[in-house]
């Protein structure tokens, strides 16, 4: 009723299309088919997010906790006894710091070596792992999940250290300790539809152009054969031309040479693709 | 003062920064500029992309870049002429030695050993000589080479360069 009175209604009534556009100016629908998957969110204290390869180490449990381990008395003690003070009936807090020992030593410069870079960064990995260990029984303690949040970074912020004085130290101590190093990225954000959306769009378009390209880099290179016989007749076909017709040979047979030697070479690796 | 644009500049010191492009590398540039009202400098970044065939350098190096006389494409203008200071391998400029560098200045690497040997190096100690050259963790466990993203999308297929 409206669309025969208003000029600009009826047009729009006749044509859907433009009705779709000039209707829908918000929130744009894509006939794309892209599926955006929201990626699952990992806490920041998991291990893939610190970068810890491996867990805690194994360790025989049957050797003496680090505390009674230079024990005159223990020496001659009965077996009962000696296997009171092992690492199975030690607490938590002496096995770990029996693990901390053992990853220092991996990098320690000498036997007193307590404060330089690698040796803290080397401790401190020995504590994430085995506060990461303790998280997974005991998620909602949050006291521990912010001492391992910060401990994590700490290590973080020295490896950058590390990194920018002495590169060579550096990736020989993530091969020694196992830790991946990722830079943070320039941009923190959390991941939204749309951003997300935009961004495999544009993939998508680069993904078309570069296959775009690949089959016309492959067509190109089928024609070239034929090009350079074509090429190679008509320089020959002109040379003469040029003689019969006494004007200046511009063509040399050098030229000619050339391109059979091209043509010779293409064939060849034609032949040994086909052979492959 | 308006600077001139960095592109038309013949001789620069840049920084490297990582580069998706192939035979080139992207560097940051930093000049002063002097703002007249208040006569301050502040710093003025640019990112200039520099022709780079034989990747001479890597990403965080200390790099001098001159302007080429020609454009090789619409984005490379420059070329690498020389890696002045490659990150983490520096040298003291007057003895010619390495050094270690540190809250106080650094240490000279001669320094660091003799301490150690003092002490009774260990022989699994890190070991200048037989250290492999820059780069060896590259893609495996050292990811500062290239630009990090936060993941976006999950396409059941590891990201290695996701954060």
């Amino acid at each position: 009723m409206y669309s025969a009175k208003i000029p600009c209604l009826s047009r729009i009534s006749s044509n859907e299309k433009t009705c779709s556009l000039l209707l829908r100016r918000f929130a744009f629908k894509s006939d794309l088919k892209i599926k955006w998957v929201r990626p699952e969110k990992i806490s920041c204290i998991r291990p893939e997010k610190s970068g810890d390869i491996e867990g805690l180490p194994r360790i025989n449990k049957t050797q003496l906790a680090p505390k009674f381990s230079n024990s005159k008395e223990l020496e001659t003690a009965d077996e009962t006894v000696k296997k009171l003070f092992t690492l199975e009936f030690a607490p938590r807090k002496d096995t770990n710091e029996f693990i901390y020992n053992s990853i220092m030593d991996k990098v320690k410069q000498h036997n007193f070596d307590v404060s330089s870079a690698e040796v803290k960064i080397a401790k401190w990995t020995g504590k994430i792992r085995a506060m990461q260990e303790v998280m997974e029984r005991f998620p909602r303690n949050l006291k521990s999940k912010v001492t391992l949040k910060e401990l994590i970074e700490r290590r973080k912020k020295h490896l950058k250290w590390l990194r920018e004085r002495d590169y060579k130290r550096f990736e020989w101590l993530l091969e020694n300790l196992n830790v991946v190093y990722k830079p943070n990225p320039a941009v923190i954000c959390k991941p939204t539809r749309k951003d997300s959306l935009r961004k495999l769009t544009a993939k998508y378009c680069e993904d078309i152009k570069q296959q775009r390209l690949d089959n016309y880099q492959a067509f190109l290179k089928s024609e070239q054969p034929a090009f350079l016989e074509e090429k190679m007749r008509m320089l020959a076909f002109i040379k003469e031309e040029q003689k019969e017709c006494d004007v200046e040979v511009t063509v040399t047979d050098a030229e000619i040479e050339d391109i059979r030697k091209q043509l010779d070479e293409l064939k060849k690796k034609e032949d040994h693709s086909d052979q492959m | 003062m308006a600077l001139p644009k960095a592109v038309t500049v013949p001789l620069m010191l840049g920084t490297c920064v990582p580069c998706l492009k192939q035979g080139a590398a992207k560097f940051r540039v930093k000049r002063l500029e002097l703002d007249t009202n208040i006569h301050m400098y502040f710093a003025n970044l640019d990112y200039v992309y520099a022709h780079d065939p034989q990747k001479l350098c890597k990403t965080g190096d200390l790099v001098l870049i001159e302007k080429l006389p020609n454009k090789l494409t619409r984005l490379i203008t420059h070329r690498v002429k020389e890696v002045v200071c490659p990150l983490g391998d520096i040298t003291d400029p007057l003895t010619g030695k390495k050094v270690v560098a540190g809250n106080f200045g650094g240490e000279y690497r001669d320094h660091i050993k003799a301490v150690s040997k003092i002490y009774g190096e260990k022989a699994t100690a890190f070991n200048y000589k037989n250290a492999p050259p820059r780069g060896w963790q590259e893609d495996k466990k050292d990811f500062s080479h290239v630009d990090t993203y936060v993941k976006y999308h999950e396409t059941g297929e590891p990201q290695p360069y996701s954060v």
